[in-house]
C-alpha cells in the first residue's frame, strides 16, 4: 500500500500542478497518525474491514459509501501534494456538495472517523478518513488525473488549451510546451525514464521506469514476467564428476559388498517357488500350443456361402496328368511289351530324353510288383511343374488335316492330257519359227528359218506340201484361217503377207475351190475402191507365176517385217504386227480384211508407255482387239474405235498372250494368259483386277509361246513353250460362276526339244478336236505331244 | 494428334514381370517367395511376347503376372513371413549365445502359426473348384502318407497325411463314389466321381520309397501342408454333407495295430458303416490298457475279438440292408408313353458299386496288399472282409478257417495239388484240412488273385474267377481310362476289327521275306542261332536242311518279285495273271523243281490283292502331294505338323499291331 501511494505520489508530484484541494498542514500529521494506527493495531480488523468492502463493492457499488471514500481519499491526498505545489485553490462548492454527503454517515458512527474543519463560510466541514481498499482488492482506483475523453484522438483538443477532463470534470490543461530552449535542454540530458513517446492520455511525453521497461522486456521475450526468476542461473554441480585421487574415507570396503544379499536371495527363492508350484509362469503357457493342434482340423464349413467366381481369361488351371495307358499296366496285354532291341534302346537312352520314363514290364502277378523307384522323383517333378512351369493358354487346332488340303478336280477329270510325244515333223532347215494346226485337225503347217511353210498330215507325220517363199527372209509367222471348208493358209515371210491355198492331197478339191473363191472376191472390190485413201506402200497383188502354181493366192506387201499374225474368228480379218523399232508406228499394227482385199492401219500414233508392239488378238466374240506392246494390253473397242481397257500383267517385255476362246460367252469375264521373255507366265481375270490373278513361275528360261486349247470347255488346257525347251501344261478351268476364280492346276512338263543357240519352243499349237499340242523348235523339229 | 505412347509403359511390358523384380516388390526373400506362391497358387506366365515383355532384355527369364504379385502385395502370410524372420534371427542369436534352451524355447513356442484357411477360399471360391483341383492334392498326401519318417518329412505329417487320407477313403467307402481302379507298376490308381468331378490319384505300392538327393522336400512339404489344409476343409464339407461327424473319431491305439481304416469311427445321424460297432466294441476292450500291451497281449486280444464278431456278426448282416435301402438314392424315371423327352440322370454305377461284392465274405492272405484291397472291397459294397492276424487290427475275422468266407485273396504261386476230393464238394481243389498251413486251402471258397478285384471293379460286373485262380496265368490287366477311339490300337479288340485291309498279308509277306533274309544271313554266319550242342553235334546237317529249305523258299519269293516287276502299273489283268503263273510252273518244269501249285494260287491271290493296295496307296500319296503342291507355304506347314501327330500315333498303332500278330502266330504255332 505504501508504495502505491508512493508511485501515485511521484506521478502526482510531476504531472499536478493544477493542484485540486488546498489543505492544512496540520491535516498531514493527523493522517498519518491514522495511517500508523491503522497499520499497526489491527491487521485483522482492517482486514475485516476490507473483507466488507469487497463484500459491499458487489451489492452497493454506487452506493455513497463508495464515492464519499473517494472523495475523500482524493481529499487526503491533495494536502500531500499541495505541500509540493502550492498551486490552485479548490472550488468551494464542490467541497460542499460532497460533505453534504457525508453528514448521514457521520452521525451514525460512534466513534469520530472524520475531522470537522471550517470551509469557506465557516461551515463544519467533515472530513473522513480515507478507506484503503487495499492492494487486493479489485476495485479500481481510478487516477484522478487521468484523463477521462476515452477513446476519441488527441488531435480533437488541437485547437484548446486543454486536452480532456479528469474524473472530476475538470479541464486537464495542456501541458506547457516548452522554448524551443527547453526542448534543446531536454534532448541534451536525457531525463531519467524518457522513452520518447508521447502518452496518449495525457498527452506528455511517456516515461517509464526501470523496472517498467524490464518489465516490458520480459514480456516481449516472452520471459517469465515476475520478477526474480531466473531462467540463466549457475550450475551447481551436486555430484562432482571428477574422481578423487584420494579417497575421502580410508575405511576398507565393507563385508557386505561381497556377499550375496540374504534379503535378495529370499525374494529370488520367493518368486522361484512360485515358478515351480506354478503360480508363475515365466512363458506363454503350453496348452496353447495343443489348442494349435486342435486347431489343424476344420470345424467349419469353408464354403458354407460359396458364391461361383466367373472365369478369368489370365487363369490356367493346371492341366491334369494324363490317365495311365495300357503300357502302365502290371500285367499289360504282351503286345506293350518291348522287344530286347526296344529295351536296349530305352536303357540306352539319357533319362531326359525317353518318351516314356517307364519300361513296360510284365510281372505275372502282383505280389512281383516292385515298388516304382522314381515315384517321389515324379511327384517331386509335378510339384516343380505346378508352381515353377510357365503356363500357356494355347488353342488346339483339332481339325482333320485333310481339310486343309486344297479341293483339287481328280487327275482322272483332268485328263485327258498330252503326256508324251507321238512323233516328229522333220525336214525344216534351222530353226522352226512357226507352226499351226488347220482347222479340221489333219494338217499342220510350219514356217522356218530356211524360209519355206510346209504343210504336213499330222498322223502319220509327212510332208505334203510346202512353198519356199524367199530363202533369205524367214518365215515368221504362220497361220490357218478359221474355217474348215477352206484351207487357206497366211503366212508372213519378210516383208510380205502370202495367203496360200496349199494343195492337199488332190489338186482340184472342192474346198481349195470354195478358198479360191473367197480370196479371189476381192480383186474386183479392191479395183472399186482403187481411188480410196489405201496407203500405197500396203499393197495386195497377185504372187509371181512360180509361187502361184505352189499354191500362193495373194501376196501383200507390207514393206515392213510382220512377226505375228492373228485371225478373227469369222475369218475375214486378220491383224499383223510389226514389231521392229524402226517401223513407223502408223504403220506396226494393220488389219487386213480378206474379202475387201483391204488393209487398214488403225493406230497413226505409237502406243503410249510400254514400247514397241508385240502381238494382237482378236477377241474371239465381242468387237474388240488386244494390243500388246512390251509391257501393257491394250484392249479396244472396234465398233466404237476407242481404248477400253488397259491390262499391265507386270512383265517386262510381253512375248505372247492368248485370249481365252470362250471368254466373255460362257465364262464370267474375259481371261488372258501371258507370257513374258521374264519367265512368267500370267493368268489375267479382266473383270477381278488389272493385275494378274496368278503368276507363274515355273521356267528358266524366257517364254516364247502361250496358247489356250480352241475347245476350251472340254479341254481346259493351255500351255506355255519355253527357251529353256520345255513345255509346260496346265489345266485351266473357268466357271460360269462369277464368285469362283479360275482354277489352275499344273499337270505336266513335256521335255524333248533340245536347245539350240538359245531358243527351245519357238511356238505352240493346240489341236482344235484332241487334247493334242504341237511344238514348234529351234533345233529344226517339229513334235506332237499327245496324251 | 493422340498422345504418343511410349514403350515398355503399358501392354505386354507392364503385364509381366520377372521373378526377381516380383521378389524384390514383395521384400522376401526367394524360398519364402516360393512358398507364398505355392499356397497362393501362383505360377509364372509365358508372355505372348517375350521380347516385349522383357523390355528387349534378351536373357531368359521367369515371367509372373503383374496382378498376380500384385495381389500378393496385401496378403497376410507376408506378415507371418516377416514374423518367422525375425524369429528365426533370434533363436540364431540364442544358438551363438549358447543358450540353447532359449533356442529351442522360441523354436516350439514362439514360431508364427500359419493358417492357409482363408487361402484355401481364396482360391476354390466353390466346393467343386477344390474338389477339380484335388488330383494332385491326393496324391501327393497319398504318397506321404507312406514315406518314412526323417528329418525333412516329420513323423506328424505323416500321421496327418494318413488321417486325412485314410478319413478320404472312408467317406468314398461311405458313399461307394469310387469308379475304378488300375493296378500299375508306378502304384495304384483310383479314380473316385464326386458331384460330377472324377477325381483321379496314384497311390504307391507299400514299399519303402527310393529317395533320390535332387528331391528338395522343403518345396512338397510347402505342396502338403497347403495340400492338409485342403484336404481338411474338403473332407469336413464331404462329411457333413452325409450327415457324419467330421473329425471321425479316430483310435490311436487300434491304429498303432495297424487297423488303418478301422481305426475310424464315422459317427453320424443316420448312416453308421459296419466298421462302427465292432469299432467301439474294441475301444472298450482296448482302452484300459492302452499302448503298452505287448505283441502277445494284442494277439490275444484279437483272438477274443474274432469270436466276438462272430457272433455280431449276424446282428450286423441284418441292419445293412436296411440302411442302403433308406440312404437318399434317386430314383429311375422311365418314360411311361412314348412321345416325351428323356432327361439324363445320373448313372446308377453308385448303387452297382455298392452291391457288386456285397453278399460275399472276404478273406486276405497275408501277401496280399491288405489296405488297398480292403478299401477297393469296401467302396464296393464289401462289408465283411476278414484277413490274417499279421496283416493288422480290425479284421471281421481273423480265422482263416471261417466257414462263411466265400472268397480268398491269395497271391501265392500255385495251391497244393488237390487231393482227393471228399463226395458232395464240387470244387475239386477242397481239400479237409483244419490247420491251415501255406500252400493248402479250405473247401468251399473261391481261391482268387487281387487283380479279379480290379477287373470285377473296372468291368462293373463280377467275372469268371477261374481265369484268376492262384497260379494261373492272369488275363491282361488293362487300363480303364483309355477308350477305343479310332487309329489308336485296342487291345481288347479283336486284330481283325482294327487292322486296315491287308495289313496282315502284308505284314506276313515281309515277315517271311525278313525271315527268309533273316535264315540266309544265319546261313552266312555259320548258323549262330543254333543251339551250341547242334552245332557240336550235328551241325552239319542241320545247316544243310535249313539251307535248302531258305533256297527253295528263297526261289519262290524271287520269283514273284519278278513277277511284280513286270507287272505294268497301269492295270493288271487276271489272264496276265494265269500267263504268268503259267510260265513259271513251265520254267519250274524245265528247272526240275516240283511245281508250287496250291501255294503259288493262294499266294497270287494275295499277291495281286497286295499289288491294288500297293497302287492305291502310292496313288493316294501322290495325290496329296500334288494338292500339296497347290497349298500355301504356311498351309503346308500346318498341315505337315499336323500329320506328323497323326502319323506317330498310326505307326505306334500299327506297331503293336504287328506284335500282337506275332504273338497270336506264335500261339497258334504251338497249338
Amino acid at each position: 500500500m505504501a508504495e502505491s501511494k508512493k508511485r501515485k505520489a511521484v506521478t502526482k508530484d510531476v504531472e499536478e500542478d493544477a493542484a485540486v484541494v488546498s489543505g492544512d498542514e496540520f491535516d498531514f500529521g493527523q493522517l498519518d497518525g491514522t495511517l500508523s494506527d491503522d497499520e499497526s493495531a489491527s491487521a485483522s480488523e482492517s482486514e475485516d474491514l476490507y473483507s466488507g468492502a469487497e463484500d459491499d463493492s458487489d451489492a452497493v457499488s454506487i452506493g455513497s459509501d463508495s464515492l464519499p471514500s473517494e472523495d475523500s481519499d482524493e481529499d487526503i491526498l491533495i494536502p500531500k501534494e499541495e505541500k509540493e505545489s502550492n498551486s490552485v485553490a479548490i472550488g468551494a462548492s464542490e467541497s460542499a456538495a460532497s460533505g453534504h454527503h457525508q453528514e448521514p454517515e457521520n452521525s451514525e458512527d460512534e466513534k469520530p472517523n472524520y475531522r470537522i474543519v471550517k470551509d469557506a463560510n465557516g461551515n463544519d466541514r467533515y472530513e473522513y478518513d480515507e478507506i484503503d481498499p487495499g492492494d487486493d482488492s479489485d476495485y479500481s482506483v481510478p487516477d484522478n488525473a487521468a484523463n477521462t475523453i476515452g477513446d476519441i484522438p488527441l488531435s480533437f483538443y488541437d485547437s484548446y488549451p486543454h486536452i480532456g477532463y479528469n474524473i472530476n470534470g475538470k479541464k486537464i490543461m495542456r501541458p506547457a510546451r516548452g522554448e524551443a530552449l527547453d526542448a534543446l535542454l531536454d534532448s541534451i540530458d536525457i531525463p531519467k525514464g524518457w522513452t520518447g513517446l508521447t502518452d496518449p492520455s495525457t498527452g506528455k511525453p511517456l516515461q517509464l521506469s526501470r523496472e517498467e521497461l524490464e518489465l516490458l522486456k520480459k514480456v516481449q521475450m516472452n520471459e517469465v514476467a515476475t520478477d526474480g526468476y531466473n531462467p540463466y542461473e549457475p550450475t551447481v554441480e551436486w555430484f562432482t564428476s571428477k574422481t578423487e585421487t584420494m579417497p575421502l574415507s580410508s575405511a576398507p570396503e565393507p563385508k557386505r559388498r561381497f556377499v550375496p544379499s540374504k534379503h535378495e536371495a529370499k525374494r529370488v527363492m520367493k518368486i522361484v517357488k512360485a515358478i515351480r508350484e506354478g503360480r508363475i509362469l515365466p512363458y506363454k503357457p503350453l496348452q496353447e500350443e495343443e489348442e494349435g493342434e486342435q486347431d489343424e482340423v476344420p470345424n467349419y464349413d469353408i464354403w458354407a456361402d460359396e458364391q461361383p467366381r466367373p472365369d478369368h481369361a489370365m487363369h490356367m488351371p493346371a492341366p491334369k496328368l494324363p490317365p495311365p495307358g495300357f503300357e502302365e499296366s502290371y500285367h499289360p496285354p504282351a503286345e506293350y511289351l518291348p522287344d530286347q532291341k526296344e529295351k536296349e534302346e530305352w536303357e540306352k537312352q539319357d533319362e531326359e530324353d525317353r518318351e516314356k520314363e517307364y519300361l513296360p514290364t510284365d510281372y505275372s502277378s502282383l505280389r512281383k510288383v516292385p515298388g516304382y523307384g522314381r515315384f517321389v522323383k515324379e511327384k517331386f517333378e509335378r510339384c516343380l511343374d505346378l508352381y515353377l512351369a510357365p503356363r500357356v493358354r494355347r488353342s488346339k487346332l483339332n481339325i482333320d488335316p485333310e481339310s486343309l488340303l486344297p479341293k483339287l478336280p481328280s487327275p482322272d477329270e483332268l485328263r485327258p492330257f498330252p503326256t508324251h510325244e507321238a512323233g516328229r515333223f522333220l525336214g525344216h532347215q534351222g530353226r522352226v519359227r512357226t507352226l499351226a494346226i488347220d482347222p479340221s485337225g489333219q494338217y499342220l503347217a510350219s514356217g522356218g528359218d530356211d524360209g519355206t511353210v510346209r504343210v504336213w498330215t499330222l498322223i502319220p507325220q509327212r510332208e505334203v506340201w510346202s512353198v519356199s517363199l524367199g530363202v533369205e527372209s524367214a518365215v515368221n509367222a504362220v497361220r490357218w484361217r478359221p474355217g474348215k471348208d477352206t484351207p487357206i493358209l497366211a503366212a508372213c515371210a519378210g516383208d510380205d503377207i502370202y495367203l496360200c491355198i496349199p494343195r492337199l492331197g488332190t489338186d482340184s478339191s472342192p474346198e481349195a475351190d470354195a478358198a479360191q473363191a473367197v480370196l479371189d472376191a476381192g480383186w474386183g472390190y479392191a479395183a472399186s475402191e482403187s481411188s480410196g485413201s489405201k496407203p500405197p506402200s500396203i499393197k495386195w497383188s497377185r504372187p509371181s507365176s512360180s509361187l502361184r502354181e505352189q499354191g500362193v493366192a495373194i501376196v501383200i506387201h507390207l514393206g515392213h517385217t510382220a512377226k505375228t499374225l492373228s485371225f478373227h474368228s469369222s475369218g475375214n480379218h486378220f491383224v499383223t504386227i510389226c514389231p521392229a523399232t524402226t517401223v513407223p508406228a502408223s504403220q506396226a499394227i494393220a488389219i487386213h480384211t480378206i474379202s475387201k482385199h483391204q488393209t487398214q492401219l488403225p493406230f497413226r500414233k505409237r502406243l503410249k508407255g510400254g514400247g514397241s508392239p508385240q502381238a494382237a488378238h482378236f477377241h474371239p466374240s465381242s468387237p474388240i482387239l488386244f494390243v500388246a506392246n512390251q509391257r501393257v494390253i491394250r484392249a479396244y473397242d472396234l465398233s466404237k474405235q476407242s481404248l477400253l481397257k488397259i491390262i499391265q500383267p507386270g512383265a517386262r517385255w510381253i512375248s505372247s498372250f492368248d485370249v481365252h476362246p470362250t471368254s466373255a460367252s460362257t465364262a464370267g469375264s474375259d481371261n488372258l494368259i501371258v507370257g513374258s521373255y521374264d519367265r512368267r507366265l500370267l493368268w489375267m481375270d479382266l473383270d477381278l483386277s488389272p493385275r494378274p490373278y496368278k503368276t507363274l513361275r515355273f521356267h528358266e528360261k524366257a517364254i516364247r509361246a502361250v496358247r489356250f486349247h480352241p475347245a476350251t470347255n472340254r479341254y481346259p488346257l493351255f500351255a506355255d513353250g519355253s527357251d529353256d525347251g520345255s513345255i509346260q501344261v496346265f489345266h485351266g478351268q473357268v466357271t460360269s460362276d462369277m464368285m469362283s476364280n479360275a482354277q489352275i492346276v499344273p499337270l505336266k512338263v513335256l521335255r524333248g526339244h533340245k536347245v539350240t543357240g538359245g531358243l527351245g519352243v519357238m511356238d505352240l499349237d493346240w489341236h482344235p478336236q484332241h487334247p493334242w499340242l504341237v511344238s514348234a523348235g529351234g533345233d529344226g523339229t517339229c513334235r506332237l505331244w499327245v496324251s | 494428334m493422340a498422345k504418343q505412347k511410349k514403350k515398355g509403359q503399358s501392354g505386354q511390358a507392364k503385364n509381366y514381370i520377372t521373378r526377381t523384380q516380383a521378389v524384390r516388390k514383395l521384400q522376401i526373400s526367394l524360398p519364402d517367395f516360393r512358398r507364398l506362391c505355392i499356397f497362393k497358387g501362383i505360377y509364372p506366365r509365358e508372355p505372348r511376347n517375350i521380347k516385349k515383355a522383357n523390355k528387349s532384355a534378351s536373357h531368359s527369364t521367369t515371367f509372373y503376372y503383374t496382378k498376380d504379385v500384385q495381389y500378393l502385395l496385401h496378403e497376410p502370410l507376408l506378415q507371418k513371413f516377416r514374423e518367422q524372420k525375425a524369429l528365426s534371427k533370434k533363436i540364431a542369436r540364442s544358438l551363438g549365445r549358447n543358450e540353447v534352451q532359449d533356442a529351442v524355447r522360441l523354436e516350439k513356442y514362439a514360431m508364427p502359426k500359419i493358417k492357409l484357411d482363408h487361402i484355401v477360399r481364396e482360391r476354390y471360391p466353390t466346393f467343386v473348384d477344390a474338389l477339380r483341383d484335388l488330383d494332385d492334392a491326393l496324391s501327393l498326401l497319398f504318397l506321404f502318407a507312406n514315406l518314412p519318417s526323417t528329418s525333412a518329412v516329420p513323423a506328424k505329417v505323416i500321421a496327418r497325411c494318413q488321417r486325412l487320407c485314410h478319413e478320404f477313403e472312408h467317406y468314398l467307402i461311405t458313399t461307394h463314389t469310387l469308379r475304378k481302379s488300375f493296378l500299375s507298376i508306378k502304384g495304384i490308381y483310383y479314380q473316385a466321381t464326386i458331384q460330377g468331378q472324377d477325381i483321379m490319384w496314384l497311390v504307391p505300392y507299400k514299399f519303402v520309397q527310393r529317395v533320390t538327393q535332387d528331391v528338395d522336400y522343403r518345396i512338397m512339404g510347402t505342396f502338403v501342408e497347403f495340400y492338409c489344409t485342403l484336404l481338411g476343409f474338403v473332407n469336413y464339407r464331404l462329411y457333413t454333407s452325409i450327415g457324419l461327424v467330421y473329425p471321425p473319431k479316430f483310435d490311436v491305439a487300434s491304429d498303432e495295430r495297424g487297423a488303418e481304416l478301422s481305426a475310424f469311427t464315422l459317427e453320424g445321424h443316420r448312416v453308421a458303416g459296419a466298421i462302427d460297432q465292432k469299432e467301439d466294441e474294441q475301444k472298450m476292450l482296448t482302452n484300459g490298457h492302452g499302448q503298452i500291451q505287448n505283441s502277445e497281449t494284442i494277439q490275444a486280444q484279437i483272438d477274443k475279438i474274432a469270436q466276438e464278431a462272430e457272433v455280431e456278426d449276424d446282428t450286423k448282416e441284418d441292419e445293412n440292408p436296411e440302411e442302403q435301402a433308406d440312404s437318399g438314392t434317386i430314383d429311375t424315371f422311365t418314360p411311361a408313353a412314348p412321345e416325351g423327352d428323356i432327361l439324363p440322370q445320373p448313372d446308377l454305377t453308385g448303387d452297382e458299386a455298392s452291391t457288386l461284392f456285397s453278399n460275399f465274405t472276404f478273406f486276405i492272405s497275408r501277401e496280399a496288399p491288405r489296405h488297398s484291397v480292403e478299401f477297393l472291397l469296401r467302396a464296393f459294397g464289401a462289408k465283411r472282409i476278414g484277413w490274417d492276424a499279421v496283416l493288422g487290427d480290425g479284421a471281421f475275422t481273423h480265422d482263416e478257417t471261417d466257414p462263411r468266407i466265400t472268397h480268398q485273396i491269395v497271391d501265392r504261386p500255385a495251391l497244393a495239388q488237390p487231393l482227393p476230393a471228399l463226395q458232395g464238394q464240387s470244387d475239386p481243389k477242397d481239400q479237409p484240412l483244419q490247420a491251415i498251413k501255406p500252400g493248402y486251402i479250405v473247401p468251399g471258397r473261391v481261391y482268387i488273385q487281387p487283380q479279379w478285384i480290379w477287373d470285377c471293379v473296372n468291368e462293373g460286373k463280377l467275372l469268371r474267377t477261374d481265369l484268376y485262380a492262384p497260379g494261373a496265368t492272369l488275363p491282361p490287366h488293362i487300363s480303364p481310362w483309355i477308350k477305343p477311339t479310332s487309329g489308336q490300337y485296342d487291345p481288347r479288340a479283336t486284330l481283325e476289327e482294327q487292322e486296315p485291309a491287308g495289313e496282315a498279308d502284308q505284314d506276313i509277306e515281309e515277315e517271311e521275306e525278313n525271315a527268309d533274309s533273316a535264315e540266309e544271313v544265319e546261313t552266312d554266319d555259320g548258323d549262330e542261332s543254333e543251339d551250341g550242342e547242334n552245332e557240336v553235334d550235328a551241325g552239319d546237317m542241320d545247316v544243310a536242311s535249313a539251307s535248302s529249305e531258305a533256297e527253295s523258299e528263297e526261289e519262290v519269293a524271287d520269283g514273284f518279285a519278278g513277277f511284280e516287276g513286270t507287272e505294268d502299273a497301269d492295270g493288271l489283268s487276271s489272264d496276265l495273271d494265269d500267263e504268268a503263273q503259267h510260265q513259271k510252273e513251265l520254267e519250274a518244269e524245265a528247272s526240275g523243281r516240283p511245281i508250287p501249285v496250291a501255294k503259288s494260287k493262294e499266294d497270287a491271290r494275295k499277291a495281286k490283292a497286295l499289288k491294288a493296295r500297293q497302287t492305291a496307296q502310292s496313288k493316294k500319296d501322290e495325290e496329296i502331294e500334288r494338292q500339296k503342291m497347290m497349298m500355301s507355304n504356311k498351309k503346308r506347314k500346318l498341315f505337315e505338323k499336323m500329320q506328323y501327330s497323326n502319323n506317330k500315333r498310326d505307326l505306334e498303332a500299327e506297331k503293336l499291331r504287328a506284335k500282337r500278330r506275332k504273338l497270336e502266330r506264335a500261339g497258334k504255332g504251338k497249338a
